[in-house]
């Protein structure tokens, strides 16, 4: 009863808030602020208050013509501080954190408001956050969580297309790391606060700092932004398959669909965990030690089977690509042309590519349809190998048989020499 | 040779000297011979190859050609234009391909999409493809790489 | 014949060829338990020959920028028919010419031919070798593989040991700081036009110079040649040598083909030189040696010191005709003597030893 009151309150206050700013709270867009709070305030000592006027040049808000009092309420052309902080005017101060997110929407989630701005700006953030992990235990009075600050400041607030907003793709770990990296914090909510630590040593987070592929995923591609929420066990294999739709397809031909959801088991995650996403070696498929279908696959069982079948086609075709690699490459070091060669090498690689793809299938022949095309690629490069050293043992006779008539040449003049200087005695 | 007359053993070794010199000589000037004469293929195929001919290229499909070892992709769009591309996905270098259901470019290995630019607008590729100069005389189709 | 005939009656009543034939034909080559050794100066030119032939085929079609020489190689190595052949001999023969040519000069030297009347001719020949020594290091760099931008790296940084002008002799020969398409462009120019022009002249006259004096005999080995019949130059002479030239043609044929010449990798500035990078065996008496000396003598860097004593070592060699009183007489020096030998034992011993790899 008392929770669902205060709700209503802080609900009418933001409101209130909304419907009492001042007209001039928020200018025309795209025309800098301009307010008398900011210009006190950077004279202030305390660095509490001082701050916020010493951001407010970058701020996106300020830039679209919205005065400390869009937010914070009170009368931003007043002189005086009574006046322009006078509550009866709508001043608000420092929002209570339960009432942010409330704030925020009462702009960003009015769509015919937003629409000044920009044509195609999204307004569902308000929403989305209320069914997040977040939005949800603040609907509980939870005041830890995430609100719309905490991931994108409050002043200073750049556009998430900004390589320095808290939200740009390669600083979202960061962003997200202030309170999920903290175990303490997170042990409270049955979280074991590694899932940082275990992203930063996937393949994605490799990409996206070192490569400078912004495509690759981050907390929030997998998790939603402002819909924060573990994806559900069945849904993993939607959130992977985003992105890896051929290996999805294959999964959704394999037994395993159904039997993992049957076990409720996330489907992708089972093998290659969530966060800390490795680079997949083809090693890994057995029942072995540290093979992940011995996870639930016991040697001599039907899975064991397949995994040991798919397994020697990937090593048969690694080791005969790698030879016939070998041999291409030796063959050029010497001066031979290996065009043709290295084209087949290439095909090859894109078979082997493709073989990985079936992997997802459980299937072994499907495995070995693309083996196939592997194999028969680096043979017929290993063929052109073979023919180039070959050749170079042809021009090596060719150039012994010209050693004969060489020798045949000298063995003559040496007789006509002899015979000449016969002659003259 | 013992009961030969000096005469004829005179002619037979000038003979063999003549003989074995031509010889000698002659594996020496066949492969001069050879080497002056240009080979089929004037210059290694690095910077510039015919991919292909205007008449066999219908619009709305796609082939691929080869640049010395690496893949190429000639494009004729269904408004009539030529571009060529490098074929080698950006991703795992699988080569590419032009699908006309699509009209734009696709790589089978992992479904990525790249638009009629090369940019990659789909899937895992990280890059766009390398975009190649393409030369038209008559009927044949050039393709120019690099700067 | 007639024709024949014809063709050098009209030249003769224009330029009277007897004098020129004369000339060239005159000399006769005194034969003694060494005159074998006389065969070395013509096989040296004999590779010379086969290295300008060779060079000018690959010049058809070889590029000299940083872009396209390896390409350029790869393509004579791989699609111009027998491209491969040509490339292979060429390598070898400057081999080949080399080690010739040190024999050459070894022998010269122990047979104590450089007093006079022929110092002139040591001193020209001294140059030519100094000339193939050059061609060698510079047409080295032109494949524009790893090894040999490696190589050339090295090489020229020990010219910036030299005091004073070391470091402006290193950017005249890099054609900058650093070894880049730069160097390669410079170097192909000095291959192709400076050093052959040079040498074509000083090989004129060094020529000129044998046919003019004949043949030098050593003292202890007159009475013996006085005894044998010495050879007439044409043709008896000269047939002899075809059959060394044959012989030459031979070992040339059988490296191609045994051991052919490798394209290795394109040359990249920006990776870390492979292990065991080393130059050509025919600096490596000198390499070995500044690499074993210690990093200071005595306050001087010790490749300065080194260079020094290499430099001094040469200056005794070259200036041997002057330093050696004897030989001007015909009663060379023991001395020198021994310093030849000691002189071939160092080199043969030095680059054996480095190609076996004792000095790893």
């Amino acid at each position: 009863m008392r929770r669902s009151l205060v709700l209503a309150c802080l609900l009418v206050s933001a409101a209130a808030t909304a419907a009492s700013r001042a007209p001039q709270a928020v200018g025309a867009p795209g025309k800098r602020a301009v307010d008398t709070c900011t210009a006190c305030h950077h004279t202030l000592a305390e660095p509490r208050l001082k701050a916020p006027a010493a951001f407010a040049d970058a701020d996106i808000h300020r830039l679209q013509g919205v005065t400390c009092a869009g937010c914070h309420g009170g009368d931003p052309t007043a002189t005086d501080a009574k006046a322009a902080m006078d509550p009866k005017r709508g001043f608000v101060g420092k929002l209570a954190r339960s009432a942010i997110p409330e704030m925020c929407g009462s702009c960003h989630s009015d769509a015919a408001f937003m629409l000044r701005y920009s044509p195609n700006i999204p307004t569902d953030q308000l929403a989305q956050y209320r069914t997040s992990r977040h939005g949800l235990a603040l609907a509980k009075g939870d005041e830890n969580v995430a609100v719309c600050s905490s991931c994108h400041g409050a002043h200073g607030i750049l556009p998430p297309s900004d390589a320095r907003s808290p939200v740009y793709p390669t600083r979202i770990v960061e962003t997200c790391g202030a309170c999920h990296g903290n175990t303490a914090l997170m042990t409270r909510y049955g979280l074991k606060g590694t899932e940082l630590a275990d992203y930063e040593r996937s393949v994605h987070y490799a990409a996206l700092t070192r490569k400078n592929d912004l495509s690759a995923p981050t907390c929030n591609d997998c998790h939603g932004s402002h819909g924060a929420t573990p994806p559900g066990v069945s849904s993993v294999s939607n959130v992977c398959g985003t992105c890896h739709v051929t290996q999805r397809e294959r999964f959704d031909l394999s037994p395993h669909k159904d039997a993992f959801a049957a076990l409720e088991q996330p489907a992708c995650e089972s093998c290659h965990s969530n966060h800390a996403i490795t680079s997949p070696d083809d090693r890994l498929v057995g029942v072995g030690a540290g093979q992940v279908c011995g996870e639930c696959h016991s040697a001599g069982d039907t899975g064991a089977t397949v995994a040991a079948a798919i397994s020697g086609e990937l090593t048969q075709i690694h080791e005969r690509l790698a030879a016939a690699e070998a041999r291409v490459r030796k063959a050029e070091r010497a001066g031979m042309l290996m065009d043709d060669a290295q084209v087949k090498i290439e095909e090859a690689n894109q078979g082997v590519v493709l073989a990985r793809v079936e992997i997802h299938s459980v299937d072994p022949l499907r495995v070995q349809s693309e083996a196939k095309k592997v194999l028969d690629g680096a043979g017929v490069a290993d063929t052109l190998a073979a023919a180039a050293e070959a050749e170079i043992r042809f021009r090596r006779t060719g150039l012994f048989i010209s050693l004969g008539v060489i020798a045949l040449a000298m063995v003559a003049l040496i007789l006509k020499i002899r015979a000449m200087e016969k002659e003259k005695l | 040779m013992k009961n030969a007359t000096p005469i004829s053993r005179k002619r037979f070794l000038n003979w063999l000297l003549g003989t074995s010199f031509g010889a000698t000589a002659a594996a020496a000037l066949y492969p001069v011979l050879r080497f002056v004469i240009p080979p089929e293929v004037a210059e290694a195929p690095v910077n510039r190859v015919l991919a292909g001919r205007l008449s066999e290229l219908a619009p709305n499909t796609g082939k691929v050609f080869r640049f010395g070892a690496k893949p190429g992709l000639v494009v004729r769009t269904a408004t009539g234009e030529v571009r060529a591309f490098s074929a080698s996905c950006t991703h795992l270098n699988c080569t590419v391909q032009y699908r006309p259901d699509f009209q734009h470019i696709w790589c089978a290995c992992h479904n990525g999409h790249y638009d009629l630019q090369g940019k990659n607008i789909q899937g895992p590729p990280p890059r766009p493809l390398e975009t190649y100069k393409v030369d038209i005389a008559g009927d044949d189709v050039y393709v120019t790489k690099g700067a | 014949m007639a024709i024949g005939e014809k063709l050098w009656q009209a030249l003769d009543e224009r330029y009277q060829l007897a004098p020129l034939v004369e000339f060239a034909t005159h000399k006769e080559v005194p034969q003694h338990r060494h005159s074998w050794a006389y065969y070395f100066g013509g096989l040296t030119l004999f590779f010379f020959g086969v290295q300008i032939a060779t060079g000018i085929l690959l010049l058809l079609y070889y590029r000299p920028t940083s872009e396209a020489a390896f390409e350029s190689v790869q393509f004579i190595v791989t699609r111009v028919p027998f491209g491969w052949l040509v490339r292979s001999i060429h390598s070898w023969s400057a081999n080949l010419m080399i080690l010739a040519a040190f024999l050459h000069m070894f022998s010269v030297y122990l047979l104590g031919a450089y007093g006079k009347p022929r110092e002139l001719t040591w001193w020209s020949g001294i140059a030519l070798l100094g000339l193939a020594m050059g061609f060698g290091f510079s047409g080295y760099l032109l494949p524009w593989n790893e090894l040999s931008f490696f190589a050339t790296r090295i090489g020229t940084d020990m010219v910036s040991k030299l005091p004073l002008a070391g470091h402006w002799l290193l950017k005249l020969l890099r054609g900058g700081e650093e070894v880049t398409g730069a160097t390669l462009t410079r170097f192909f120019g000095i291959h192709v036009a400076v050093l052959p022009m040079i040498t074509t002249a000083l090989l004129g006259l060094h020529l000129a110079l044998i046919q003019r004096q004949g043949m030098h005999v050593p003292e202890r080995l007159a009475d013996e040649a006085k005894q044998r019949r010495p050879l007439r130059f044409v043709p008896n002479f000269v047939l002899r040598e075809a059959v060394v030239w044959l012989l030459g043609l031979g070992v040339l044929a059988a490296l191609a083909a045994f051991f052919p010449w490798e394209l290795g990798s394109k040359a990249d500035p920006f990776a870390s030189a492979p292990a065991g990078i080393k130059p050509e065996w025919y600096f490596l008496f000198m390499f070995e040696v500044l690499k074993l000396l210690p990093a200071h003598i005595l306050g001087i860097e010790g490749e300065l010191v080194g260079l020094a004593g290499f430099a001094l070592a040469g200056l005794v060699w070259v200036l041997v005709p002057v330093l050696d009183r004897g030989s001007a007489h015909g009663r060379r020096s023991r001395l020198f003597l021994v310093i030849g030998w000691l002189a071939l034992a160092y080199l043969v011993s030095f680059t054996a030893l480095s190609l076996m790899g004792v000095f790893q």
